[in-house]
């Protein structure tokens, strides 16, 4: 089964939202990062007058996934529609391949690794 | 802690309760007298081009959610700030100027009814409510923010039951024997199409409330949309009871055809129910709007689009000129004088076509948007494509086309129409290239729009101190 890694940076408040879509979308696990950064207003405030020269790093949530590619489309919907405000700062998503998950403990590869074990 | 939600009766109540006005009933009782029954054609028609445009507006508030400039923002973004002025002032503080003021005619018509014997004219209750609701404003106090929910539901209730009881006839001894169609003319009910609409107008002002709403993504264009069915059924269901119990004639010359409706079915009881519940429902009706209004203006001039005097507030932090001048002006249109059924609906029509402008430039904004922004996320998307804008903006235009089945009724309305237009468009031209010193056409980037949200805005895009970000920009 092929896979693709979906990674969103977006603001605090909207990490919940996404927890809570989880299990609609048969996702198994995600990593959230604290982390700072800025696009392409640098940092700008949506109702400051002058665009910052200098980028400023304003403090984000990153949150990584992995789930088989099939579903992206519908993931990605429905993130898009609840991340979305309009406003400048609404996030960011960046989707990519997965060559190959190792489950360490097991040896586990590809899907299976992702999966629930089964005893 | 969890606010608790309002849920889909909640979004229907709140939805119907701001559509409907006392004012709606003399444009009922003026359609019913003339076509008859035929006249629920005509109000279906605008049922279902007022829920077209709720659909539009439903995916214009998921694309740019929270604006509390609604339709001045949207076209802001849309069309730039030349048509964003004539569709706001025009759309809704000179329409609402005008169709409040025969609102409060209603007022004025409703104590004459009761109190012949004081000989006094409507329009001088009209004026000392006026000015009593001008004075309260200034000094800040909302005395109906509590009641006004109590209010609008209160009349709403009342012309369901009103309506239930004569169309199953309560009253058998009292029942008037006359046609219940008086013209199953097409072009006669079209010509009444115009005055159907003024009953639905208004499903937008429930997009405020889509913040407290659990899923408000389907909950609120279904719960406008269901408002908008109800109360069709429900002026249908008057309709039918207009024909059980008033004679046409004596329906289309009442200034208070629900009063006339309620003495007619309850006696003395329908006389005073009716009444009562109508006085309330326009001193509240009209105070909020002098309210909204000076606020909507107190809006656009933060945005730029009115002068700054508009932002200047009183000791109590009401902002005086707006309540002042939309105030006074409802005042003035009242001391002229609108005694009779008649001038009232002229200046309801006239209204109405502001409105109806107002709505064609929404569907417009959708088909915009739509272009320029793609693959941007839409919690909410009017279904087939651009078929419902299209069809909306051809249907108004078509009400427009037909505004009163009287020719020259129809061509005063254009001429005061023009008039306002005209006048329109030489303050929106001027404004935006001497005051705003922005081209006329050029939208602004939704981002930019969104922004005037944020309290900081003013202080950092003041024009007057320079400081300006908000650009002209074309989404790529």
């Amino acid at each position: 089964m092929e896979l693709s890694r979906i990674e969103i940076i977006t603001s605090n408040a909207k990490i919940e939202t996404l927890r809570s879509a989880m299990g609609k979308y048969g996702i198994t696990g995600m990593t959230v990062f604290q982390v700072m950064g800025c696009g392409v207003q640098y940092g700008t405030q949506e109702y400051e007058g002058e665009a910052k020269v200098e980028p400023t790093l304003l403090p984000k949530q990153m949150v990584m996934l992995v789930l088989p590619k099939e579903d992206v489309p519908d993931f990605l919907k429905f993130v898009s529609e609840e991340l979305y405000t309009g406003h400048i700062g609404d996030g960011k998503i960046f989707v990519s391949d997965i060559e190959n998950i190792i489950r360490v403990r097991t040896g586990e590869e590809g899907y299976a690794a992702l999966m629930p074990q089964k005893h | 802690m969890n606010e608790k939600k309002l849920g889909l009766p909640s979004i229907i109540a709140t939805s119907a309760g701001l559509i409907i006005a006392t004012s709606c009933l003399l444009s009922l009782g003026v359609g019913s007298a003339a076509i008859g029954e035929s006249f629920i054609i005509s109000m279906v028609i605008a049922c279902v081009l007022n829920i077209l445009f709720a659909l539009s507006v439903s995916e214009l508030n998921a694309l740019m959610p929270n604006l509390t400039g609604g339709l001045a923002q949207y076209t802001l973004a849309c069309m730039g700030p030349f048509i964003s002025i004539i569709a706001m002032v025009g759309g809704y503080l000179v329409c609402n100027t005008m169709i409040s003021s025969a609102e409060c005619a209603m007022f004025g018509n409703t104590l004459n009814s009761i109190f012949p014997q004081f000989g006094l004219s409507g329009s001088v209750y009209c004026v000392v409510l006026l000015i009593i609701l001008i004075v309260v404003n200034l000094r800040g106090v909302d005395m109906f923010a509590k009641v006004q929910n109590f209010v609008a539901y209160g009349l709403i209730f009342s012309l369901l039951i009103m309506g239930i009881l004569g169309t199953i006839k309560i009253n058998p001894s009292d029942i008037v024997m006359q046609p219940a169609v008086l013209s199953t003319n097409f072009a006669d009910i079209t010509s009444y199409c115009g005055l159907a609409f003024f009953l639905f107008i208004g499903c937008e002002y429930a997009i405020p409330i889509a913040n407290k709403v659990d899923n408000p993504k389907r909950k609120l264009p279904l719960g406008m949309v269901i408002s908008l069915v109800v109360i069709c059924i429900m002026f249908s269901l008057l309709v039918i009871g207009f024909k059980n119990y008033t004679p046409w004639d004596a329906l289309g010359e009442s200034t208070t055809p629900h009063v006339l409706y309620g003495t007619a079915l309850l006696g003395p009881l329908g006389t005073y129910w009716m009444a009562i519940v109508s006085i309330f429902a326009v001193v509240s009706s009209v105070n909020t709007i002098i309210s909204s209004l000076s606020y909507i203006a107190f809006g656009m001039a933060k945005i730029g689009l009115l002068p700054d005097i508009f932002m200047k507030v009183n000791k109590k932090g009401a902002p005086w000129f707006g309540i002042i001048l939309f105030g006074g002006t409802m005042s003035v249109i009242n001391a002229a004088g609108l005694s009779t059924s008649a001038s009232l609906s002229f200046l309801i029509l006239t209204g109405t076509v502001f409105w109806m402008i107002a709505y064609i430039i929404t569907h417009i904004n959708v088909l915009i948007l739509r272009k320029r922004l793609p693959k941007a996320p839409r919690a909410f998307k009017v279904p087939g494509g651009p078929v419902i804008p299209v069809v909306g903006s051809i249907g108004i235009l078509w009400m427009i086309w037909n505004i009163s089945s009287d020719s020259a009724t129809r061509l005063s309305i254009y001429g005061v129409s023009l008039l306002i237009l005209v006048a329109l468009v030489i303050y929106a031209a001027v404004w935006t290239k001497k005051s705003m010193k922005r081209d006329l056409f050029t939208p602004y980037a939704v981002e930019d729009v969104m922004a005037m949200e944020n309290e900081l805005y003013p202080v950092y895009n003041n024009p007057k101190t320079g400081a300006s970000k908000v650009h002209p920009v074309m989404e790529k």
